[in-house]
C-alpha cells in the first residue's frame, strides 16, 4: 500500500462520524436508486412481454396502415404469406407468424356493465407460440386445440329477407345468426377482463363486435366463447388483448374463397348471405417477427431498432414498427417521465452528498494544512497530497456504492420474500418484482465513485498546490 | 572551521520580499551563508528579521526572490518541483515548533513516514526507526500515538523522524519554542548529541540567547541581513547578540 492510500485510510479513520454520514445518505441514495430501476426494470419487463405480445420483435404491416391500427388493422397485408417467407428466407434465424386483427367491443349491457373495448389478435396457434409463447401465460382454461370450433365454413354475417318482391335488405353486422350445428368461436381473454366483468370467464360465451373494416362492412357481431384466461404480468392490457385463432378471423373478415349460397333454416326462413368459405391462410393483416436473441439484454431498444432495419430492407415497400414504436405509442412518455424524475432526484441528492464531502474535506485540509506542509518538507510531492484526498473520495464512493448495492439487494430479497403486491384496478393486483441487470450495477456503483472522485478531486487539487512554507506557516495560526 | 570542505549548504545573496498589501517587504536582504559538515549552527535575532524565511529558503520550502541556494554542490534556484521534493525527502530532515507529528499515527510510524514518502524499504525503515528512537530515548513509547506523549517527547520522535532518511542538514525552526524551559534544554541537548556522536549538520532557529548558545556556531540576523557570524561560546557569540539589540528574546515565537 502507497503512502497516499495508507494516509488517507487514517484520515477516513479520523474523520469517521461525518463520512460514515455521507457514506450511508450516498448508500441509501444507490439504495433507492437500485430498487427504483429494478423495479422500473421489472415492470418495463413486465410491459415488454405484453407489448411484445402484440408485436414480437417487429411487425410488418400494409404501407397505408399505421401504429394505431396494430389494435386492430385497418388493411389487410397484401401477399402476408410471401412475406413473411421472404423474412424467415432472408434474414436466417428469423420467425414468422402471419396474424389476422380486429378492434372489438363486449358488455352491451346485458349483465349491466359497461361497454369495453378490445383488441383481438388472430394467431396461428402453433407458429405464434413459438413466437410470443402466449400458451404458457394461460392461468385458466386452456390454450387452441385442433377440435376446437375454429371454423363454421361460413361467414358469420348474414342477410335478412323480409319476403319475396322485396329487395334484400343488408344488414351487416347487426347480429348473428347461428346454423344449426355452429358453435361460438373460441377465444382466449385476459384475465384482468374477467375480474371486471362478471360474465366473462372460462366457459362462458358472449357477444363481440368487432370492426372488421377491409370488407364492405364496418363491423360484425359474432358469438365467441371463452377457452382461457391469460396473464401478461400487466393487468391494464391484458384487458384490452384477447386471442382468437386465426382462421376464425379470417373467415370473419371473409380472406379466401367465397361461395355464394343461400341458407335455409327450417321454420324460420330462408337466408342469403352465409357464405361458405375456404380460408386461404397466406393472408393477414400483420405478420409479426420475431429475431434471434441479442447475446446480451443491455439494449433492448436498441435491439427492436436493429431488428425493424433488417427487417425494413427485406420489405422497403411496407411499413416495420419495432416493439419500441409500439411501446411508446401504448406507454406514451409516462416510462420517460418516470425515469426522468427518477434520475432527477438521484441527482440532486448525490449533488448534495458531492456538496458535503467537497465542504467536508474543505474543512480538514484548512485544519490539517500544517500537516500537509509537514508532508511537503519531507519530500511529498503534489501528486502524493493530491492521491492523498483523492483516494478517500474514491473509498466513499466505493464503500457507499457496495453498501447500496448489498443493502438493495437484502430489501429486493425481503420483498421477494413476503411476495409484496399493490392492488391494481378492479382488484387486480400487480406484483412488486426486480431485475437487476449490469448496467443498473454499474450505474450504482461508478455513479457514487465518480461522484465522490470528482468532489474530492477539487480540495484535493487546492491541498495538493499549498505552498510548503504557507503551510506551515497557516497551520501554525491555526493553532 | 575546516573551511576547505565543500559547504553542504551555499547561500548566494539571496533576498526574499513580500508583497504585503502593496508595501514591498524585504525579509531576507542578500544573505550569503555557507554552512559545512558537522557544524551545528544557530540563527538568532529578533521577532520579524526573517529567521525562519532563511530557514525555509535553505530548506528549500520557498525559493528565494533572487540570489542562489546549493545544496549539497547542487544549485536548487532552476530544478523542478519534482527535483525540489526529492531534494528535501533525500537531503533535508527537518524539526518544527510544533512537532507536527501526524496524531493519528503512532510514534514509530510518525517517524518512518518520511522513509515510505521516498518509498524506502519499511522493514528497513522500521529497524532504523528503533535505533533512532532509542538514541532519542522514546523507544519505549513507540507504539503510542503521538498526541499521547509530551510536547518533549514529541519534539524527540521529530527529532528522530528528522534523521530517518540520513539527511545531509537537518534544519529546526524554534525548536524549543513550544516547550517549557527543562524540556527545552534536553531537546537541545539532544540535538547536541546527535550533531557530535552522528556528525548531523544542523541549522537552527530560535529567539532565545540561552537556545541558540548551544550552537557551535551563531548567525545572526537583523531586518532580513546577516549581522553577524561567529563560532562558538566566547567574546564572539555576546558580540553578535550585542549587534542584535534590545529585540532579542523578547518573543515567544519565531517568524
Amino acid at each position: 500500500m502507497g503512502i497516499s492510500s495508507r494516509l488517507a485510510i487514517g484520515e477516513l479513520k479520523d474523520h469517521k462520524r461525518i463520512y460514515t454520514i455521507i457514506i450511508i445518505v450516498i448508500a441509501l441514495t444507490m439504495t433507492s436508486f437500485m430498487l427504483e430501476n429494478a423495479y422500473l426494470n421489472y415492470m418495463t419487463q413486465v410491459v415488454d412481454d405484453t407489448t411484445k405480445l402484440v408485436t414480437s420483435d417487429a411487425v410488418i404491416v400494409d404501407e397505408d396502415s399505421n401504429i394505431r391500427d396494430l389494435y386492430g388493422t385497418t388493411f389487410e397485408l397484401k401477399n402476408a404469406g410471401e412475406i413473411a417467407r421472404r423474412v424467415e428466407r432472408d434474414l436466417p434465424g428469423y420467425k414468422t407468424a402471419i396474424r389476422v386483427t380486429a378492434q372489438g367491443t363486449y358488455g352491451l349491457g346485458t349483465a349491466g356493465e359497461a361497454v369495453d373495448a378490445c383488441t383481438i389478435q388472430g394467431i396461428s396457434p402453433e407458429k405464434d407460440n413459438e413466437i410470443s409463447g402466449i400458451a404458457n401465460k394461460i392461468v385458466k382454461g386452456r390454450f387452441f386445440r385442433d377440435s376446437d370450433p375454429i371454423l363454421r365454413g361460413h361467414t358469420p354475417l348474414y342477410i335478412e329477407i323480409e319476403g319475396p318482391g322485396k329487395l334484400p335488405d343488408f344488414s351487416w353486422g347487426s347480429g348473428e345468426k347461428l346454423l344449426e350445428g355452429d358453435e361460438p368461436y373460441p377465444i382466449i381473454v385476459g384475465a384482468t377482463s374477467a375480474k371486471i366483468h362478471p360474465s366473462i370467464d372460462v366457459g362462458k360465451t358472449l357477444s363481440l363486435t368487432l370492426s372488421v373494416s377491409g370488407r364492405e362492412t364496418s363491423y360484425a357481431t359474432i358469438n365467441v366463447k371463452v377457452i382461457g384466461l391469460y396473464e401478461s404480468g400487466t393487468p391494464l392490457l391484458d384487458a384490452l388483448m384477447w386471442f382468437m385463432h386465426a382462421d376464425s378471423l379470417r373467415e370473419i373478415k371473409r380472406y379466401g374463397e367465397i361461395t355464394g349460397k343461400d341458407w335455409h333454416i327450417p321454420g324460420v326462413g330462408t337466408f342469403r348471405g352465409y357464405s361458405p368459405i375456404k380460408i386461404d391462410r397466406d393472408r393477414g393483416d400483420v405478420v409479426i417477427v420475431k429475431a434471434p436473441d441479442p447475446l446480451h439484454s443491455l439494449d433492448p431498444i436498441g435491439h427492436s431498432e436493429q431488428v425493424k432495419e433488417e427487417v425494413s430492407s427485406i420489405v422497403p415497400f411496407l411499413k416495420v414498427y419495432s416493439w419500441h414504436d409500439f411501446l411508446v405509442y401504448i406507454a406514451g412518455s409516462m416510462q420517460d417521465v418516470v425515469t426522468i424524475m427518477l434520475w432527477g432526484s438521484i441527482i440532486v441528492t448525490l449533488f448534495l452528498c458531492g456538496a458535503t464531502i467537497k465542504y467536508v474535506m474543505d474543512s480538514i485540509i484548512m485544519r490539517k494544512t500544517r500537516e500537509i506542509g509537514s508532508l511537503k518538507a519531507f519530500g511529498a510531492r503534489d501528486r502524493v497530497i493530491f492521491k492523498i484526498f483523492l483516494y478517500q473520495g474514491l473509498i466513499i464512493g466505493l464503500i457507499a456504492g457496495i453498501l447500496g448495492i448489498i443493502l438493495s439487494f437484502v430489501v429486493m430479497n425481503l420483498v421477494n420474500l413476503y411476495g409484496l403486491s399493490v392492488e391494481f384496478i378492479a382488484g387486480t393486483q400487480l406484483k412488486v418484482g426486480f431485475i437487476i441487470n449490469w448496467l443498473t450495477l454499474l450505474i450504482a456503483l461508478v455513479l457514487p465513485v465518480t461522484l465522490s472522485v470528482l468532489a474530492a478531486a477539487i480540495p484535493a487539487k487546492k491541498a495538493s498546490m499549498l505552498s510548503p512554507v504557507e503551510a506551515l506557516r497557516k497551520g501554525e495560526l491555526s493553532l | 572551521m575546516p573551511k576547505t570542505r565543500n559547504p553542504i549548504i551555499k547561500l548566494d545573496r539571496i533576498s526574499k520580499k513580500y508583497d504585503d498589501y502593496g508595501n514591498v517587504v524585504n525579509a531576507l536582504d542578500r544573505v550569503s551563508l555557507k554552512v559545512y559538515p558537522g557544524e551545528f549552527v544557530s540563527i538568532i535575532g529578533p521577532s520579524g528579521c526573517g529567521k525562519s524565511t532563511l530557514l525555509h529558503c535553505m530548506g528549500l520550502l520557498d525559493r528565494p526572490s533572487s540570489g542562489q541556494v546549493y545544496i549539497d554542490g547542487k544549485n536548487t534556484s532552476n530544478i523542478s518541483g519534482k527535483e525540489i521534493a526529492l531534494f528535501r525527502g533525500e537531503k533535508l530532515g527537518f524539526v518544527f515548533q510544533n512537532y507536527n507529528l501526524i496524531p493519528r499515527l503512532t510514534v514509530l510510524e510518525n517517524v518512518i513516514l518520511p522513509g515510505l514518502i521516498m518509498k524506502k524499504d519499511s522493514s528497513g525503515l522500521e529497524k532504523r526507526a528503533q535505533i533512532l528512537l532509542k538514541e532519542v530515548g522514546i523507544l519505549h513509547r513507540s507504539d503510542h500515538k503521538g498526541i499521547h506523549l509530551s510536547g518533549g517527547e514529541q519534539q524527540r520522535v521529530a527529532i528522530a523522524r528528522a534523521l530517518i532518511n540520513e539527511p545531509v542538514l537537518v534544519l529546526a525552526d524554534e525548536p524549543t519554542g513550544a516547550l517549557d524551559s527543562d524540556s527545552s534544554k534536553e531537546i537541545m541537548e539532544l540535538l547536541v548529541k546527535m550533531n557530535k556522536t552522528r556528525n548531523v549538520t544542523s541549522v537552527f532557529v530560535s529567539h532565545d540567547i540561552h537556545i541558540a548558545s548551544y550552537g557551535n556556531r551563531t548567525v545572526a540576523l537583523k531586518d532580513g541581513r546577516l549581522v553577524g557570524d561567529t563560532v562558538g561560546k566566547s567574546k564572539d557569540f555576546i558580540k553578535v547578540v550585542k549587534n542584535l539589540g534590545k529585540a532579542t528574546g523578547d518573543g515567544k515565537r519565531g517568524d
